[in-house]
């Protein structure tokens, strides 16, 4: 798309005539102000907020995933217990610490 | 006897005679449709939407201090009406809503000669249909620059930011939109 291309396409799109409006159009509009606030803009729900937020929920979560993953594979290489060697040996320290006693 | 201008029919509205809105509303109906269906090709929406920028108008009338004309005053309601509805319009967008292109209009945009230009509504379909592609703010610069020929320093002040701003935003919206057309010819 070159520019005189994208220069023709809005010279013609400039000459393309709005829809006209309602004969009725200023007596609706008249008739709704008196009533108060007619029209609301949409609502969004929950679950609308949600589904906006959703692409950066998912790259967050595969982010701390990712940067989890690559923790571990760091302190394997350095040679500490990684974090399933050192999960385990929490574990069998606060399940068998009563066999010291 | 002359109409009264715009001036004192506000002051004849805040005195109580509300009557006389309905008559500014006939004024300025054409223009709020013709900006409003930059950014939306359903006709029914476009009413809705012109009725919600009279509404936010008459609702807003007390803060109107008649520094500028009231057309400049309502048109910028009318881009943030718009506006608003866009970034409603992106978060709720599922599927296209249009028919597919016409033959005709595909071969012109993928021709890389120059030949004529399209028909309006179809060179407007195009428009509409690559601009859908760009964030609401980039489509606003680029419909109040090219399709309603207004000045940066317009189109700053409806969007609240620096007239530098919407240069390099203008700059960066057109580069997306050439994008966005080339996609559109894609077989």
């Amino acid at each position: 798309m070159n520019e005189k291309k994208l220069k023709q396409l809005f010279a013609a799109a400039r000459q393309e005539p709005a829809p006209a409006p309602p004969a009725d159009f200023a007596a609706d509009v008249l008739r709704a102000a008196r009533q108060g606030p007619a029209r609301q803009p949409e609502a969004f729900s929950v679950w609308d907020h949600l589904d906006g937020l959703f692409p950066r929920l998912a790259l967050a979560a595969a982010a701390v995933i990712v940067f989890c993953a690559a923790a571990d594979w760091g302190i394997t290489a350095a040679g500490y217990p990684g974090i399933n060697e050192a999960a385990a040996q929490a574990t069998s320290q606060i399940l068998f610490s009563g066999d010291d006693l | 006897m002359n109409a009264p201008d715009d001036a004192e029919l506000l002051q004849r509205i805040r005195a109580g005679a509300t009557d006389e809105f309905a008559e500014l509303v006939r004024r300025h109906q054409a223009r709020i449709f013709g900006i409003l269906h930059r950014y939306e090709r359903d006709a029914q929406r476009v009413e809705d939407l012109a009725q919600e920028t009279f509404l936010k108008a008459w609702r807003a009338l007390g803060q109107f201090d008649g520094r500028a004309p009231f057309e400049h005053w309502i048109s910028r309601i009318a881009v943030h009406t718009a506006l608003d509805h866009l970034r409603r319009e992106k978060r709720h967008k599922h599927e296209i809503r249009f028919p597919d292109l016409g033959e005709d209009v595909l071969d012109w945009l993928r021709s890389s000669e120059e030949k004529n230009e399209p028909a309006a509504r179809d060179a407007a379909e195009i428009l509409h249909r690559a601009l859908e592609q760009l964030a609401p703010a980039d489509r606003v610069v680029i419909t109040m620059q090219e399709l309603e020929g207004s000045s940066v320093k317009e189109i700053a002040a409806v969007l609240g930011v620096s007239g530098i701003a919407v240069r390099v935003r203008a700059v960066r919206a057109r580069a997306k939109l050439k994008r966005a057309l080339e996609r559109l010819s894609e077989p």
